[in-house]
């Protein structure tokens, strides 16, 4: 029984990460199309920042967790940035598939740009822990910062929905998704609408390093391939462009990880992370909560 | 077509300034290890004014001011990539070597002294990388080379070394099987089997009977020892309750496997990973589970209170035990200890066991030239086969056995926390041999 | 185009092809320390990367849809060779890395990791290709995860076997794994295998088959309404094009004395990785075949000579320190061939011997258009 919940606890853990970085990924993807392979690595941009500025904000007197401002901040330039100088000037010119290209090309730009960087360089860096604290379920500890990631990221996708439905950036993110050329005719600045949109997904990604790194502190230049990788899977298998969807696919890898780890093979998780894709987009292309879109002839 | 050139001169501009100014702060720092003419192999490469105050300082110091020659040194490691940080630290080790040992008047041969070079490749931590690096430092005309940093890439490059004649010393590759049948190749770390063993036998001597492993198949370094640990446990008949495996060295989450430990009933886990995770990940978590007894870990957890994170519960550190090469509260020599001040001085952090393993292998290096007298390959190969030859590093007193790995004595350390001032040391707990 | 031209086409490439082998023979029995050291395992490398570059054009570029995990391929094939040539050896079916003996395993192994490659193809293929774009890219990147994790976890040919311990010199000693010597000596090997593979897959897009393919990557729908049988197509395009990256895998572990799984996985340290393939195969022009043997070469030849070449010291400081991040270059060279020229070096046309001649008329058409274009721009 302490099996179970231990092992829920922390499919929960993981999922809870891949949840809330998922919800940038799908956020990007859903309006221009285009796989942020460089969204792992401004996770990684959030990392680094956070680890400088964390101990500064505490100087100062204050929480440590404000210290995601500045990274919010930080993060929401470099996404702006990428945008400006690769993404749309590839968009112009080539197709889906060089713009996915740049994208790649644009990960590990970043990563070896900050391994460059005499103040970063490849050593690992391990941050202050935040949310230490942990709380009690039937004999078995949580991490409040489990708690407080599946808290942010309900919230964070709530306060999206809200954003993408009401307000007037939001329409016109949905309106571009929708159709880029009609959305030009309506008025709808394409570019600024998608420059924001990458701010807001980068900013995002600040928000998911603070709580990675509460849960696993420690932070290398290398930390965001994987972990984009795996929310990506996650937006994939919750539906790309789905709110929810994404929430809940990075839920539901978090627990299959850790299910495969704790009943399967430890060694092979990662293999059945896949599987369960694979078998949900033969199943339902769209994913889980994805909208089955009909192709036009 | 304006727009997109600016756009490109603009990323352009971004990326050199930001590793320009990466090269600038730190001369003679850090940045001296991945730009491989820093220390090149003409007489004129000493550029930064350290270095010439400290060539300067060698004048004085030798009775002959003047190198009659330059021995170049090949290295390889992972400069960049995913496995930078350990190339990196072996080149900070291998630098510093070369600069004292310069500094304190080069290596005799003869009645002639040289300087030492080094000319180091990147090979970003992959075999073919390793290779080609390998190659090319070969057809350069070099003899003597250190490396890789891992035990992947250096199986490589042993072949190699054997069949074109040229001295390899690894400073980190742990996989037994290095070094067997191959005479030109050395290393001056463990090798896994040894350690496994020390560890098990410690397990034995203190009384436990029920142990567990927690280890990573993927892996060269932890799958080495864990079949080690395994099979000497077996041996002294130690149980082996459970074993459980992680995907990656890089894994975040060890809570389920600790679970597992809790529930079979180990009172003693082996963990054969590096620092970086068992600082942050896998200690706090595997205390967080309810393990409570002895975490056991081989060399490569050494300076794991560098990754110990700020705010943390520092309590979970206590019973975390592992096996090194040395240590520097029971060191018999000076030269342990003084290699760690003169690092802490060079870099400004201390140094963990890939630096103090490359700079053992520049010393080792010396000494075998200074001993016969000459710096071709197989005169260095004759002498450092010579398995009666004791070595005297940063890591111990040690001689090679026939196979080219040191024979060495473990010390088994481990981490104390002191409840009075919330704090975490690190203590030398005995000394470890096989009996 | 006339038959006779045709012919002549044909007669010339034939002769280039014979010439290169001649070429490759007579530096078999050559000797230096250069050839040995530099060259030989450039060539061995190159001829790798062109290969794998090559059948990932079959995929991508004539298919038009983006596999990510074509390294996995790759990986079946090298571990596949590797055991087998281990398994012949220690039977005692052949002693030394010499003789018809040797040669008959060299052959069986290279076929048998095409063959397991190509049936790994098929398996990945029939649920993978259902899929198309974004998600089929992550599909086949998840697929290339899944092998080299099972691959790690095979008792007999993972991090236990065949990375680690006596295997590892083993493989090197007595089965595929040539030294520096023996790359020499079957250098000719290396070149037979290319020339075989991309006559074989030139053939292949010349064919029926490959104007389907071409159809399909240009319009599915319209392809299906003319009859062609669109998922038929798609899978027996990505079983050769695996079958060929399992040919790759046996030259990769003949020129490797020991294989790891880490450098198959989607990103690694080198360019042999499945996103340096797609790289090549975009850089290279997707849809020509030559455009991805010159962009193998090129890339391969750029990476080396930052490693290695004696242009990267007479830099100017700042730049060196560039580039020894060579990731850094690459993927900012990417960046800029995908904005000057988004289809690639080639486009989608081909390299031929006999189009030499018309080379100089061609420059001049292309400045005269272009300068012609610019004058008039400036008129009006």
């Amino acid at each position: 029984m302490t099996t179970f919940i231990q092992f829920l606890i922390t499919g929960l853990r993981l999922g809870s990460v891949y949840a809330l970085i998922a919800l940038g990924y799908t956020m990007v993807y859903g309006i221009i199309k285009l796989i942020n392979f460089a969204h792992g690595d401004f996770i990684m941009v959030g990392g680094y920042t956070l680890f400088f500025m964390i101990p500064i904000v505490m100087q100062m007197g204050l929480p440590g967790w404000l210290a995601v401002i500045p990274a919010i901040l930080v993060c929401a330039c470099v996404g702006m940035l990428v945008e400006l100088l690769a993404y749309r000037p590839v968009r112009k010119k080539g197709n889906n598939l060089t713009a996915l290209i740049t994208a790649i090309a644009m990960s590990f730009v970043l990563e070896n740009l900050a391994q460059a960087i005499p103040a970063i360089g490849p050593d690992p860096k391990v941050p202050y822990t935040l949310f230490t604290s942990t709380v009690s379920i039937a004999g078995v500890s949580v991490s409040s910062a489990t708690i407080i990631t599946v808290a942010v990221s309900a919230v964070i996708m709530v306060a999206l929905y809200f954003f993408t439905q009401k307000s007037r950036i939001g329409c016109a993110m949905r309106c571009v998704s929708e159709d880029k050329e009609a959305a030009t005719l309506m008025g709808v600045n394409v570019n600024q609408t998608i420059i924001v949109t990458f701010g807001i997904g980068a900013g995002l990604a600040a928000v998911a390093a603070l709580m990675y790194i509460a849960q696993y502190p420690k932070v290398y230049t290398t930390m965001g391939a994987t972990l984009g990788i795996y929310a990506f899977v996650a937006a994939v298998l919750g539906g790309i462009g789905s709110l929810p969807g994404a929430m809940l696919g990075g839920l539901v890898i978090g627990i299959v990880q850790s299910g495969a780890n704790t009943y399967i093979s430890s060694s092979m998780s990662d293999t059945f992370v896949y599987l369960i894709l694979i078998a949900v987009l033969m199943i339902r292309p769209a994913g889980i909560l994805g909208k089955n879109v009909g192709e036009k002839v | 077509m304006k727009k997109k050139l600016l756009s490109l001169l603009l990323a352009l501009s971004f990326v050199v300034s930001l590793t320009a100014c990466g090269s600038s702060d730190t001369t003679g720092g850090t940045s001296d290890s991945a730009s491989s003419d820093a220390v090149s192999d003409t007489s004129e490469g000493a550029s930064s004014t350290a270095e010439e105050a400290e060539a300067s300082a060698a004048e004085e110091g030798s009775d002959s001011g003047e190198f009659a020659g330059t021995i170049t040194l090949g290295m390889i490691g992972p400069m960049t990539g995913s496995l930078a940080v350990y190339g990196t630290h072996v080149a900070n080790g291998v630098n510093l070597a070369i600069e004292q040992i310069n500094a304190a008047g080069g290596v005799i041969v003869g009645d002639e002294t040289y300087e030492l070079a080094v000319e180091s490749k990147d090979d970003q931590g992959d075999s073919t990388e390793c290779l080609n690096a390998m190659n090319a430092l070969i057809s350069d005309g070099i003899e003597l080379v250190i490396g890789s940093a891992t035990s992947g890439c250096t199986s490589s490059i042993t072949s190699v070394a054997n069949s074109e004649g040229v001295v390899l010393v690894t400073p980190s590759g742990t996989a037994d099987a290095l070094t067997t049948e191959m005479d030109y190749v050395f290393r001056t770390c463990f090798k896994d089997s040894f350690q496994g063993e020390l560890a098990a036998q410690y397990a034995a001597d203190e009384g436990y009977t029920k142990v567990g492993i927690v280890y990573c198949s993927a892996d060269t370094y932890s799958a080495g020892l864990r079949d080690a640990f395994a099979a000497a446990a077996e041996e002294l008949g130690l149980e082996v309750v459970a074993e459980e495996s992680v995907a990656t060295m890089t894994e975040v989450d060890y809570t389920n496997q600790f679970t597992k430990m809790v529930e079979a009933g180990a009172e003693l886990v082996f963990i054969p990973f590096y620092y970086d995770v068992t600082g942050p990940y896998l200690v706090p978590q595997a205390r967080s589970v309810g393990f409570d007894g002895i975490l056991l870990g081989a060399d490569g957890v050494d300076n794991t209170e560098t990754t110990i994170p700020d705010g943390a519960d520092l309590s979970v550190y206590n019973d975390f035990l592992f096996v090194n090469h040395y240590s520097t509260e029971l060191a018999t020599s000076d030269i342990s200890t003084s290699f760690v001040e003169s690092y802490e001085e060079a870099y400004g952090e201390t140094p963990n066991n890939f630096d103090a393993l490359g700079y053992d292998a520049v010393l080792v290096l010396k000494q075998a030239i200074e001993s016969c007298g000459a710096f071709d390959a197989d005169s260095v190969q004759a002498a450092l086969a010579d398995t009666s030859v004791v070595y005297e590093v940063s890591t111990g007193t040690f001689s090679f056995d026939d196979t080219g790995t040191p024979i060495k004595t473990g010390v088994l350390m481990g981490y104390s926390y002191t409840e009075g001032d919330d704090a975490v040391t690190k203590i030398a707990v005995t000394t470890l041999s096989l009996d | 185009m006339k038959k006779s031209e045709t012919r002549t086409r044909y007669l010339v490439n034939f002769l280039a092809v014979v010439l290169l082998f001649a070429v490759s023979l007579v530096m078999s029995a050559a000797s230096g320390d250069t050839l040995k050291l530099k060259i030989v395992p450039s060539i061995w490398q190159c001829c790798y990367l062109i290969i794998m570059a090559a059948s990932l054009n079959l995929v991508l570029g004539f298919l038009g849809q983006l596999s990510l995990g074509h390294c996995g391929f790759m990986a079946v094939g090298a571990y596949t060779a590797a055991l087998i040539s281990l398994a012949f050896q220690r039977s005692g079916f052949y002693e030394e890395k010499s003789g018809p003996a040797f040669l008959l395993v060299l052959l069986l192994s290279t076929l048998a990791a095409g063959v397991l490659a190509a049936l790994m193809g098929l398996l990945v293929g029939i649920p993978a290709l259902r899929l198309k774009g974004d998600y089929l890219a992550i599909i086949t990147l998840g697929f290339g995860m899944i092998i080299v994790n099972v691959i790690n976890n095979l008792p007999f040919c993972g991090q236990q076997g065949l990375g680690q311990g006596s295997a590892s010199s083993a493989l090197y000693a007595t089965g595929l794994g040539f030294s520096n010597d023996e790359k020499v000596q079957y250098l000719w090997v290396a070149v037979l295998t290319v020339i075989l593979c991309m006559t074989a897959m030139l053939l292949f897009v010349r064919s029926k088959y490959g104007r389907s393919i071409r159809a399909i990557r240009d319009n599915e729908i319209a392809a299906a309404t003319s009859g062609i049988n669109v998922s038929y197509y798609k899978v027996l395009t990505f079983t050769i094009s695996a079958f060929f990256a399992g040919i790759t895998g046996a030259l990769y572990a003949c020129c490797n004395a020991a294989l790891a799984t880490t450098s198959f996985a989607f990103t690694n340290g080198s360019i042999l990785n499945s996103v340096f393939i797609v790289v090549m195969v975009v850089v290279g022009g997707m849809g020509s075949m030559t455009g991805s043997v010159i962009a193998a070469v090129a890339l391969f030849l750029l990476n080396y000579t930052i490693k290695n070449g004696a242009w990267v010291s007479a830099l100017p400081a700042v730049l060196q320190n560039v580039f020894t991040y060579p990731m850094l270059v690459y993927s900012v060279a990417l960046i800029i061939v995908i904005l000057f020229r988004p289809r690639g070096i080639m486009g989608s046309r081909e390299f031929a011997l006999c189009d030499i001649p018309k080379w100089p008329g061609m420059v001049k058409a292309y400045f005269t258009s272009r300068f012609g274009k610019k004058e008039a721009s400036r008129h009006a």
